[in-house]
């Protein structure tokens, strides 16, 4: 790929970049478009995909090419049933792709269910009390009662078998506290997380700044800040914005 | 003042944007430049566990991650990458997820240029396919991995590749390894790591972190990296500092700003409350 | 035809559900043959389920601009964003590189793709900051346990937050890292623990209800 496609790539994703963010500043016709383009792109993406990566090499060529395999078409089938959603007439055609996915993704997640989420969380909330003796272990020990007993108190409070007062609403409320700690972390981690993309939008941005990209940021971020200027003036009753969160 | 107050509650969000704007442009364009000190425990875990891998050993590393979770998780990848390939560790590329192949593409290109330039494709590291259906490629590696990965991402036979040496299935494999920002780590744990016992370890989104706690307490997971922090750590642990670390110094600002928020936004509310 | 349209639906999902299940207990030669037969056929027809989101998709928005609804003309962005990727990997081949070289697709990833999808998801940051100063109110015990986890959290993760603690609350002896590591590996354990163990009782009886019938609502309308 050329020089200049590189350069003409980085002003094509500033400009996206920046007009996915203009809808920060108010909802306009740049955005729609790169928002439209986005949905449209994603999917080109996935067709494209699964076209080279799984149609031709799994289905079309087992079908035209030596050695043949022709039992590729009843999952072949059986995929092109689902699209018959679409039609109502025959949209039952589409129940053998859907059993067949459900029969066999239940059959897998059920024995896996009880071994990985049921049985060693079980096995996790135990482990800690297997200890010769208290000297040495005590830390250990202190930390698999707190889990032990937050655990306990969390399948109470998500337990609505029986009714939450007395004892069962103590234990309840202990719960509480111990998913308000999960949420709380998690929250911290969110607020990380999303920044970090941000951040690596701005390091992009920043990146086709320079005088390699011909400041590409500057001159779309300028252009689109005109427009936003224009655009004020020329509208007569400026839209009552929707106070968002 | 009480005006003030409310009106400081009812500010434009706009100028809230700002803000974070610029706390998080300002160290991108001159560093603050801040020591990443604390490494996790579970990123060590992950560190410790390739380091103990004698030469080559095999690695399955998923890359499942898209351009939406990029810049978590891509400096995650390329650390462990370079990790494996110092120790002489085989790698085996894999991805679940269609918008990651482009991804999967860039450390391709990045392989030969930066992270290891004397590892040979076919010998050293082989990059597979990608294949629609996670669940049965993940019970299928823990079987017979040519039944469903004949080929590479080229086309090319794999079975004969150097790289694939007495490999058939996940217990010829040193390691599992799976990046990702989706849940897809749950699956490769319970249909792979847990079927198979197959050591695995992990790195994900700083959003997802928290809810692999189980599994490390249960040594389900034998390692993770979360988030932007998690790759700086593991980029601090083989001592080879690029955008995690980058990163990390750039959140600084804009963290301090959101608890400064959270903070005022309740001072001011008790005041209009109490005072 | 109810027997067409409905029971033997049913009894596969029933047939392939045993199957695979009773394959997990009964690690035979059979079993195992089975699984892999399974595998790729599952793979193949996962294949093909996008095509349920890009129907949908495209059966939307050519909605949209044959009733020439409001802003119709971005509805045509969907198609041009389609093809603006599968054109150039139909000419490419599928290819991202070319050796060294990026393919006309491998631009499309990185330019466009990459910047859209990245930037969309990167967008929630500022609202996520928005969010917290306008609805982020301790008003109880509990949201202040919340707010004291995601503080330390958000103290612990960054450099700066770091020193921080060092400085105001360094006296305490203790480190906000530290800390951290002890929620991860105490509180947070057990209270996902709980949230994980629901989650798999829920699980596992949806699979069973499925498998037996019981459940049926992705079969659609009789």
């Amino acid at each position: 790929m050329s020089e200049t496609m590189m350069i003409f790539g980085g002003w094509v994703a500033a400009g996206l970049t920046i007009f996915l963010f203009s809808f920060l500043y108010k909802d306009n016709p740049f955005f729609k478009i790169a928002e439209h383009l986005f949905l449209g792109a994603g999917m080109g993406w996935v067709f494209q995909t699964v076209l080279f990566k799984t149609w031709i090499p799994k289905v079309w060529m087992p079908l035209t090419q030596a050695p043949y395999d022709f039992s590729v078409l009843i999952p072949a089938l059986l995929g092109l049933s689902l699209v018959t959603q679409f039609f109502p007439k025959i949209s039952w055609v589409s129940r053998y792709g859907f059993t067949f996915i459900m029969g066999y993704g239940s059959g897998l997640v059920i024995p896996l269910t009880i071994s990985t989420d049921f049985l060693n969380q079980i096995g996790g909330t135990l482990t800690p009390f297997m200890v010769t003796s208290f000297a040495g272990n005590w830390l250990q020990l202190l930390n698999g009662s707190i889990i032990a007993v937050g655990f306990i108190c969390v399948l109470f409070y998500f337990f609505f078998s029986v009714e939450h007062k007395g004892a069962v609403k103590k234990a309840s409320t202990v719960g509480i506290y111990f998913l308000m700690l999960y949420f709380g972390a998690a929250f911290g981690n969110t607020v990380m997380g999303r920044f970090s993309l941000l951040y690596g939008r701005f390091d992009d941005l920043y990146k086709y700044s320079g005088g390699k990209y011909f400041y590409a940021t500057h001159v779309i971020l300028a252009v689109l800040v005109i427009y936003f200027i224009v655009d004020h003036f020329r509208t007569k009753k400026p839209a009552i914005e929707e106070e968002a969160a | 003042m009480k005006n003030f107050i409310e009106k400081l509650l009812k500010i434009d969000r706009r100028l809230i944007f700002l803000t974070l704007t610029l706390l998080l442009f300002i160290p991108i364009v001159r560093p603050l430049g801040l020591p990443n000190k604390n490494i996790g425990t579970e990123v060590k875990g992950l560190y410790d566990r390739i380091e103990s891998l004698p030469p080559g050993s095999f690695i399955l590393l998923s890359i499942d991650y898209d351009p939406g979770t990029r810049p978590e998780l891509h400096p995650q990848a390329i650390a462990v990458l370079r990790h494996a390939f110092r120790k002489d560790l085989r790698v085996g590329m894999l991805t679940l997820i269609a918008g990651a192949t482009g991804l999967v593409e860039e450390l391709a290109e990045r392989i030969p240029k930066d992270i290891a330039p004397d590892k040979v494709y076919g010998k050293d590291y082989v990059i597979l396919p990608y294949q629609p259906n996670p669940a049965a490629v993940m019970t299928q590696v823990g079987m017979d991995l040519y039944k469903i990965y004949d080929t590479d991402r080229n086309g090319l036979p794999i079975k004969d590749m150097e790289v694939m040496k007495g490999i058939r299935n996940v217990k010829d494999m040193g390691l599992g390894i799976c990046i990702t920002g989706t849940a897809l780590l749950d699956s490769w744990v319970a249909l792979t790591g847990d079927r198979y016992k197959f050591p695995f370890a992990g790195g994900c989104t700083a959003v997802s972190q928290m809810g692999y706690a189980p599994y490390l307490q249960t040594g389900q997971l034998k390692g993770l990296m979360g988030g932007m922090k998690g790759a700086a750590d593991y980029e601090g642990l083989i001592g080879h500092k690029e955008k995690g670390t980058s990163g990390i110094d750039a959140l600084n600002l804009a963290h301090l700003m959101v608890i400064g928020l959270i903070v005022m936004a309740n001072i001011m509310m008790l005041w209009l409350k109490y005072l | 035809m109810i027997l067409i349209k409905k029971y033997i639906p049913l009894a596969l999902c029933f047939l392939f559900g045993v199957l695979t299940l009773g394959s997990y207990y009964v690690p035979t030669a059979a079993s195992e043959n089975y699984m892999e037969a399974m595998n790729q056929w599952e793979n193949i027809v996962a294949g093909f389920a996008f095509l349920l989101g890009l129907f949908g998709l495209f059966y939307s928005h050519y909605n949209k601009i044959t009733r020439k609804v409001d802003g119709w003309g971005y509805s045509l962005f969907v198609y041009i964003g389609f093809f603006m990727m599968v054109i150039p990997a139909i000419l490419s081949e599928g290819k991202i590189m070319e050796g060294t070289t990026l393919t006309s697709i491998g631009w499309g990833y990185r330019f466009i793709y990459n910047a859209l999808a990245s930037t969309m998801f990167s967008v929630l940051a500022f609202y996520i900051v928005s969010t917290a100063y306008r609805a982020f109110r301790i008003k109880s015990a509990q949201a202040a346990v919340l707010f004291v986890a995601a503080l330390i959290v958000i103290l612990g993760k960054v450099p700066l937050g770091q020193m921080l603690w060092d400085t105001t609350l360094g006296w305490t002896g203790t480190q906000v890292s530290g800390i951290v590591q002890w929620l991860m590996d105490v509180p947070v354990v057990a209270g996902r623990r709980g949230i994980m163990m629901g989650l798999a009782i829920g699980g596992i009886v949806t699979g069973l209800k499925i498998i037996f019938g019981i459940e049926r609502q992705y079969m659609g309308r009789d």
